[in-house]
């Protein structure tokens, strides 16, 4: 075991494994079936709105419950981009800060609230978002949706659509959670942690929970524009349905599925809130809420650290079935310097501490 | 050293993959990519064998009627199965599959549906109820050349062969609807004052505008009063005290809301204003909307539609319905008398679909959409008189007249005359 952290946290052996998920990232659009790769298109759209929903959530611990709000939007402002033939990298751009200017002025008011009184005016934004998008059908196209194709592969590239579309989303999930990573680990993520821990110590060490609160509510309302943006790249078409809060709680629960506070657990949940309705239309489509409940309540019971302490949770199994005493010791000393493979830990209290965090953050 | 070795060997690898990998892409779409040859059988059909899929909300708020939409087709298919098969035009014998996904109203899981009905290789998409829903893949299907047909939503645009080639409706769409009601009203001769109350969308847009121009040319209709009101809305009292102060003897209202449906109806009697009351196929059920209302108050209370209805005692002895609550109970696993007209349209659907399978010569997506526009004149089980379906027309739905109707206390009764 400890030869292989040593052998992890060499500085080439790192950039070489980044390097690998780089070129695998690279090939796979090519490699792998159509479905496959419209559903990992899905997947990359859900993941940034998730890790969006982590940083304000899951780092800041201010329960934000109007995170589809700012996909929507942000699919919104790129259907009318699109629509007035802006340039691409432009309607990305304005997806992003359009949305993140309203997180700003959202937040500016809301984050003056202390605990509770945040989520309930999180919770008025899809609840108004559904009737202002019908409402404004001149911009929406009111509640016959509105489509926007501009994700079709160009000619030059010779790619299928899919594979286009993949390419795409990968490029911008990438940087969103490379971002988001450097994000939390740097002393943002640390004024977060603090401001999520304890205001008054956070107060006491010239951290203002108030700014704070608002830098991680903007940061998250921009990560949902981006989704928003990736979301028409998916989808190609949206509507005020877009913008349901049941959709918003399904962010919240893949969130704390994949892993609250932590990175990867962003991406799991991601793949939790697209391949969970699809696996479950597979047993039985009249079933289908029934047994999205089923899981839900299954990860949580057996991993309430989420997806993403599964690993945890294996090697704690394992250390159990086989009771020599050199593992344990082992065990614990390896944990610090794997840091490289779990960014998970680095940020967030371990995964023990969740549950606590959980409870403070509605509090 | 030893390092440097290791990245060597890295880029080997990575050569290595990246040549395995696009050697792969080739061969992998290359043979799924020659569906053009007319020949050749589409996806989703079988000399004995045809799969049809269909996305529709089975859970959320709008799970009752689409549970509806795939039991009807279930019925329908169930039985045609059990008696041995449809015979297609090329003279074989298939049995018809359909396969139910679960889109909860959401357009991106329909699409995602649609994705994963291509992938499963599924023959056509058809019957799914909601406009959303059916809207979020309409471009995909048309790229992927998959018909999506005989849909269950009033949007016209599905309807429209220029900007729909691989697409169809159903339902009448909400112009039928509107229209259907004002032609009745022009037949009357004495002088009318109609008040309008829409719902501020393409829905209520629909209604109104297919009303007003069927009583274009009438000189003895007035509209004296029109508002609006928006679908999230909870009350509309405002609007109906506005409007009972113009004191009109008709009231044509376009609401899609159950619950606003009700309480428009207790409104207007605590105001004392009882005009000729016109009410949506969706929002004018007996049992769930004028009873509660006490609809019998108003001089009549109208609506539309094209399915016999299962709850009315006129047809409780009616082959057709019979026949179709024995299916739905058999073969679809729905032992109840449905609450929803989904069931009757599904099944309706799926009697249009056999015609034009009947007509298929060749067992491909083409064939399938060229005989799909030549169903004209066709009654299908459950449909009332003086309705039929129609698929010739450009722009119309597959069902285009619908029957006015009056309830009657109980039920509905069929009526030619206003009054």
């Amino acid at each position: 075991m400890s030869r292989t952290a040593d052998f992890l946290a060499h500085r080439w052996v790192r950039l070489a494994i980044v390097l690998i998920v780089i070129v695998v990232l690279a090939i796979l659009p090519l490699v792998l079936p159509v479905f496959a790769n419209q559903t990992l298109t899905r997947i990359g759209v859900y993941a940034v709105a998730v890790l969006g929903l982590n940083v304000v959530m899951g780092y800041t611990g201010v329960v934000s419950l109007g995170q589809i709000f700012f996909v929507g939007l942000g699919a919104y402002v790129t259907a009318y981009g699109v629509v007035n033939d802006w340039n691409i990298v432009l309607v990305f751009v304005a997806a992003c800060v359009f949305s993140g200017i309203v997180g700003l002025v959202i937040a500016l008011a809301a984050a003056r609230l202390g605990g509770l009184a945040i989520a309930m005016v999180t919770i008025a934004l899809p609840i108004i978002g559904v009737p202002l998008a019908k409402r404004l059908s001149d911009v929406t196209g009111g509640s016959q949706g509105v489509s926007a194709r501009f994700s079709d592969a160009p000619d030059w590239t010779g790619l299928y659509n899919d594979q286009w579309q993949l390419y795409i989303v990968i490029l911008i999930t990438a940087i969103a959670f490379v971002a988001g990573r450097n994000l939390v680990r740097g002393r943002f993520g640390r004024a977060f942690a603090i401001v999520k821990e304890n205001e008054a110590v956070a107060v006491s060490m010239g951290v203002s929970p108030y700014r704070y609160k608002v830098l991680a509510f903007t940061i998250a309302a921009l990560f949902g524009g981006a989704s928003g943006f990736l979301y028409m790249v998916a989808v190609q078409y949206t509507s005020p349905e877009t913008l349901s809060f049941s959709h918003s709680i399904s962010l919240v629960a893949a969130m704390v599925i994949g892993g609250a506070g932590s990175i990867v657990g962003s991406l799991l949940g991601g793949v939790y809130y697209v391949l969970v309705p699809q696996a479950t239309n597979a047993i039985d489509p009249n079933l289908t809420t029934i047994s999205q409940g089923v899981i839900l309540l299954v990860i949580l019971f057996v991993l309430p650290g989420g997806l993403v302490s599964l690993p945890r949770v294996i090697r704690r199994l394992a250390r159990r079935a086989r009771p020599p005493a050199g593992g344990i010791q082992e065990e614990g000393t390896v944990r610090p310097p794997s840091e490289g493979i779990g960014e998970e830990r680095q940020a967030g209290p371990p995964a023990g501490g969740t549950e606590r965090e959980e409870r403070q953050g509605q509090a | 050293m030893n390092m440097r070795s290791k990245r060597g060997a890295l880029v080997g690898m990575v050569a290595v993959g990246s040549a395995l990998a696009l050697a792969l892409s080739g061969c992998s779409r290359g043979g799924d990519s020659g569906g053009g040859d007319s020949a050749a059988a589409s996806p989703g059909i079988t000399d004995t064998s045809i799969t049809l899929g269909i996305t529709t909300p089975l859970s959320g708020a709008t799970a009752g009627p689409g549970t509806c939409t795939v039991a009807g087709l279930n019925a329908y298919f169930g039985a045609a199965n059990a008696a041995g098969g449809i015979e297609f035009g090329d003279g074989k014998t298939r049995t018809v599959e359909v396969k139910a996904y679960d889109d909860g109203y959401d357009p991106q899981k329909a699409l995602a549906n649609f994705q994963q009905m291509v992938s499963d290789g599924v023959f056509l998409e058809t019957a799914g109820l909601g406009t959303p829903t059916n809207r979020a893949f309409r471009e995909a299907a048309i790229d992927e050349q998959v018909p999506q047909v005989l849909v269950q939503t009033g949007d016209p645009i599905f309807s429209d062969q220029q900007e729909s080639p691989w697409q169809l409706g159903f339902v009448p769409i909400y112009q039928n609807e509107g229209s259907a009601f004002g032609e009745l009203l022009a037949t009357s001769t004495a002088p009318h004052k109609v008040a309008i109350l829409s719902q501020n969308d393409d829905y209520g847009q629909g209604y109104v505008e297919g009303f007003k121009d069927a009583i274009a040319g009438a000189s003895n209709i007035e509209i004296v009063g029109e508002q609006t009101y928006e679908a999230t809305d909870t009350s509309v009292d405002a609007q109906l005290t506005q409007l009972a102060g113009t004191g009109a003897d008709v009231f044509f209202n376009a609401m899609s809301i159950t619950p606003l449906a009700i309480s428009a109806l207790q409104k207007a009697q605590e105001l004392g204003w009882l005009p000729s009351w016109f009410l949506p196929s969706n929002t004018s059920s007996p049992g769930a909307i004028l009873q509660p209302g006490n609809a019998t108050a108003f001089p009549g209370v109208y609506s539309v539609a094209f399915a016999k209805a299962p709850q009315s005692p006129a047809y409780s002895g009616d082959q057709d319905v019979v026949d179709f609550l024995a299916n739905l109970k058999q073969y679809a696993d729905y032992p109840d008398v449905p609450a929803f007209p989904h069931c009757m349209w599904s099944y309706m659907i799926g009697a249009t679909l056999e015609q034009v399978f009947q007509k298929m010569t060749e067992p491909t997506r083409d064939d399938f959409m060229t005989q799909l526009r030549t169903v004209s004149d066709f009654q299908a089980p459950l449909m009332l008189e003086g309705t039929s379906v129609d698929t010739t027309v450009d722009g119309q739905p597959a069902v285009s007249t619908v029957q006015v109707q009056k309830y009657n206390g109980t039920g509905y009764a069929n009526v030619d005359t206003f009054g």
